[in-house]
């Protein structure tokens, strides 16, 4: 054996190898199937079962297997009809008997009937099935005839008649488990009745769904969706740009510049009313923050001192919108409007002003504000959350500009799942952080009332993280909750922001939206839910998969190897094999021949 | 060898094992966080669910409670379950456990097969341009940081060329079977082997050459030639031989790494193995996924580096006397 020969041997082995698989890459299957293939990194599908399952990318595994009763139109979120194909109210708004469409099928054949409905929805009740609570804690369903169910609430509510969040599930499936083993079962039947069924998950990898035949608005032109999962984001881009992909999630601001301007490529800046806030705490909690931050100048001088357009278009690239009060749901509307007047516009003179006539002096010359009448400095301790991107870059700036009005920022460094039992102690002055809403605002509303604060037997069990208490908030809460009326509704809600936003507790500064990017060789009928701002795929109610058709006369699916690479590929290995075991027998024999 | 040499060797594996599974539990609790509220911050949730979840997950209790509980289970080989998939954390392991060793045993085997060569070429013709050239190119791989490098390669052959998929270890839309299922594989697997490949060969190269530098200066090599042995004879049958002894050793305890080996890697190229797991369970974080990992992880860095001592204590009599 000579070893430089064999090395030779075996580097041309490489060689060839990346020969063919230029070879197989100029090639590409026929594509007999239409496939569409999603793309999306950062977070992974956990579960799939609808119970329990939390991470976001599940839900657009769940919405297009599972229609629901009614949905939410992609426009605004109106409910529309969906397995029903009508309502009536009756009980003064708390009874609703809705009529399901004739001939409803689920994928398997089975009829779907009232029976699926109210199943779904009692058990979800009795159980207090976790992603269901919400929409069903208060609603009994009640079945008629195969056709008809009537779902009435204990209590006045004005999420009805929608029903849009309660995912039907067969019966004849979800049935025979108890109280348990539903919410442990992996859910991989692939048993639904919306236009795509799961097919196969394979954890950290992929989800496939196939086409429904059922599906009662008739078959969808597409025979499988794949999810693909990307750990790594610069892959995932470089994915879609090839064409591996069709569409993509989460994608890295660097990138959306240059997707923006490739033709054949669409970027989304899709907004679901998530948004940033710097949070400063109110002192109901366990621990009360520095004396300074309960005086209302004190904060009202720092929200003047806050820059968000800069923030937007240095941190986060421009690609963001400043919002000046708390965005309770994806739906703008809720979100109040505040005068030109009225709103925190950036002006260090005037924030300086402020503490300066509050009587917040620099007694002593070191560049930092103490309490009136000398004392304790103003310096805040400001949590950053290690793992954010964007937590650090902003972090900078805020204390920059503190520092212009003679705040000292003690910042502190660490993970998001530390931050939580901190804040819930209220060991905390500041920190940065944010939130999506759901569609219904009462969720986000929900969390700043006076019970949501920690206990002292459990500081960790807590959603209101600013450890902010109003009466007059917790009162505005209780009225909406049950207001029917949706315009009388959204006037208490507006009101409800205002108070929030008037205590500079909770100073928000900037909608974040999703990033996406999608290719348009391939698919039409991609839709933004909301319309215009929204996201095109993990929308709340992801219409698009409803909706989306093949561009004609286009071919599906990423280049696969073709049956010609393969037999390429085996020729290289026969060829390599070949050429080691020559120079190897060669050497062998010269020895015995000399 | 000795009964008692292998028993003493066993016993202490087994007492590096007990130890590390009593470390791994308090090494995740040592800062203090909430996996519950954090998994779930921003869900529809009551402070009742809440509360009903973290019993579900073991959060309950004080410490020695829950360090109670963990050792019972780890002790019947219950890893318990994943928060993040709701799967026993055993199945998720030994699911993605396949696509790393593919991965990473492929690479090893490549670059210690690779590395070997390359060391004796550039040892028996140390100084020579192929020699300056062999290892400048293997040090130069084996010091760029591996992510590093396989961003490069990602650049080169998946994006700007087209050649390889850019990650995954499967065509996703495609429906092949079988042999052609087999290649697809080798495909999307390429591009991440070729990295760790080139990233581990340095370490088996130079290890090899200066080995074998040291036994050139042997004297026995000098008799080989007085016999007149040809070059080639002196080098194969008296000089390798006798320097392959460290790289046996270096071999076996890189096994143990195999498993562990590859977390950037992974994550680069989306290959779906125990690295990647580690990474998205560190997110949560995953505790008891992340328990999992790290035993799987401890125990085959123990068990090989077992192997490593017994072989040496074979290969070597003055290792087991001592």
């Amino acid at each position: 054996m000579r070893p430089a020969k064999l090395l030779f041997a075996a580097t041309l082995i490489v060689v060839a190898a990346l020969g063919i698989a230029a070879v197989a890459a100029a090639q590409s299957d026929d594509g007999k199937k239409v496939v569409l293939t999603v793309g999306l990194t950062s977070t992974s599908f956990d579960t799939l079962n609808p119970l329990v399952g939390y991470s976001v990318p599940d839900y657009d595994v769940w919405i297009p297997q599972y229609d629901t009763v009614t949905r939410k139109a992609a426009k605004d979120f109106a409910t529309i009809p969906g397995l029903a194909e009508s309502w009536e109210e009756s009980n003064g708004g708390k009874t609703y008997t809705y009529k399901l469409r004739d001939g409803l099928k689920w994928s398997d054949g089975e009829p779907l009937t009232a029976s699926d409905v109210a199943f779904t929805i009692n058990r979800a009740r009795e159980e207090a099935w976790q992603n269901y609570d919400a929409y069903v804690h208060n609603l009994t369903a009640k079945v008629i005839d195969d056709r008809t169910v009537e779902v009435t609430s204990s209590v006045p509510d004005p999420k009805l008649p929608g029903l849009g969040d309660t995912y039907i599930l067969p019966e004849h499936i979800w049935g025979k488990f108890d109280a348990k083993a539903i919410t442990k079962y992996a859910a991989d039947d692939g048993v639904g009745s919306g236009p795509f069924v799961l097919e196969e998950f394979k954890t950290g990898q992929y989800v496939k769904m196939k086409v429904n035949p059922n599906f009662w608005e008739g078959q969808r032109p597409i025979d499988e969706i794949v999810f693909r999962l990307f750990t790594n984001p610069d892959a995932m881009v470089a994915a879609l740009e090839k064409g591996e992909i069709d569409a993509a999630h989460n994608v890295p601001s660097e990138a959306m510049e240059r997707l923006g301007t490739t033709t054949g490529i669409v970027a989304v800046e899709g907004n679901q009313g998530g948004f940033d806030e710097i949070a400063i705490n109110a002192g109901s909690g366990l621990k009360k923050p520095h004396p300074a931050l309960l005086d209302s100048r004190v904060r009202l001088a720092i929200a003047h001192a806050i820059d968000k357009q800069t923030l937007i278009d240095k941190v986060f690239l421009g690609l963001g919108s400043v919002i000046e009060t708390l965005s309770p749901s994806p739906n703008p509307a809720w979100i109040p409007e505040i005068p030109a007047a009225e709103q925190f516009d950036f002006d260090l003179a005037k924030a300086n002003k402020i503490l300066d006539d509050a009587g917040y002096k620099d007694t002593n010359g070191d560049g930092v504000r103490e309490m009136p009448g000398g004392g304790e400095p103003l310096k805040f301790s400001y949590y950053v959350r290690s793992n954010s991107d964007t937590a650090k870059p902003v972090s900078e700036y805020v204390s920059g500009w503190m520092k212009e009005i003679g705040i000292e920022l003690d910042r502190k460094f660490v993970d998001s799942d530390q931050l939580g039992p901190v804040i819930g102690k209220g060991d905390y002055d500041m920190f940065h952080w944010g939130w999506t809403p759901y569609v219904d605002p009462d969720q986000q509303l929900s969390y700043f009332q006076c019970d949501q604060i920690a206990k002292a037997d459990d500081p960790t069990l807590y959603n209101n993280d600013a450890n902010w208490c109003s009466p007059a908030y917790d009162k505005l809460y209780k009225a909406q909750n049950v207001e029917l009326d949706e315009q009388k509704r959204m006037d208490i809600v507006h009101r409800m922001l205002m108070l929030l936003r008037a205590s500079a507790f909770y100073q928000v500064f900037a909608l974040t939206p999703d990033l996406q990017a999608y290719r348009t060789d391939r698919f039409e009928g991609w839709l933004k839910q909301p319309a215009e701002v929204g996201p095109v795929i993990f929308s709340n109610s992801s219409p698009t998969y409803y909706n989306l058709t093949p561009v004609a006369s286009s071919s599906s699916g990423g280049g696969g190897i073709s049956t010609g690479a393969i037999v390429g590929i085996i020729v290289a290995a026969i060829a390599g094999v070949a050429l080691v075991f020559y120079f190897v027998r060669r050497r062998s024999t010269a020895e015995e021949r000399e | 060898m000795s009964f008692r040499f292998v028993t003493r060797k066993v016993l202490a594996a087994l007492a590096t094992l007990a130890f590390v599974i009593c470390f791994n539990f308090f090494l995740f609790r040592v800062v203090e966080g909430d996996p519950v509220a954090n998994l779930f911050r921003g869900k529809n949730l009551t402070i009742e669910q809440r509360q009903e979840l973290r019993r579900e997950f073991g959060l309950d209790g004080s410490k020695g409670e829950q360090f109670v509980r963990y050792l019972e289970q780890t002790v019947r080989l219950n890893l318990g379950r994943s928060y993040s998939t709701n799967r026993p954390v055993r199945s998720d392991i030994w699911e993605r456990a396949w696509p790393t060793i593919a991965l990473v045993g492929v690479s090893s085997l490549l670059s210690a097969v690779f590395g070997v060569l390359i060391g004796i070429v550039a040892a028996w013709r140390r100084r020579s341009k192929v020699d300056y050239g062999w290892t400048g190119f293997t040090m130069a791989t084996y010091s760029m940081p591996d992510f590093w490098l396989g961003m490069l390669l990602l650049v080169t052959f998946a994006v700007t060329l087209g050649w390889f998929p850019v990650g995954g270890i499967t065509d996703t839309s495609s429906e092949a079977t079988g042999i052609a299922k087999l290649f697809d594989q080798a495909h999307h697997m390429f591009l991440p082997a070729l990295t760790l490949t080139l990233a581990y060969l340095g370490e088996y190269a130079l290890v090899m050459r200066s080995s074998l530098l040291d036994t050139m200066r042997e004297d026995y090599l000098t008799l080989a030639r007085a016999k007149g042995l040809r070059d080639v004879a002196v080098r194969n049958h008296h000089a390798v031989p006798n320097a392959l002894l460290p790289v046996v050793t270096l071999v076996a305890i890189n096994f143990g790494f195999v498993l562990s080996g590859a977390i950037a890697v992974e994550a680069i190229y989306s290959w779906p193995g125990l690295g990647l797991l580690s990474y998205q369970a560190l997110r949560g974080p995953d505790l008891p996924m992340l328990q999992g990992l790290f035993l799987v992880f401890s125990a085959a860095v123990i068990f090989f580096n077992l192997v490593a001592e017994l072989l040496y204590g074979y290969l070597d009599p003055r290792v087991r006397t001592q």
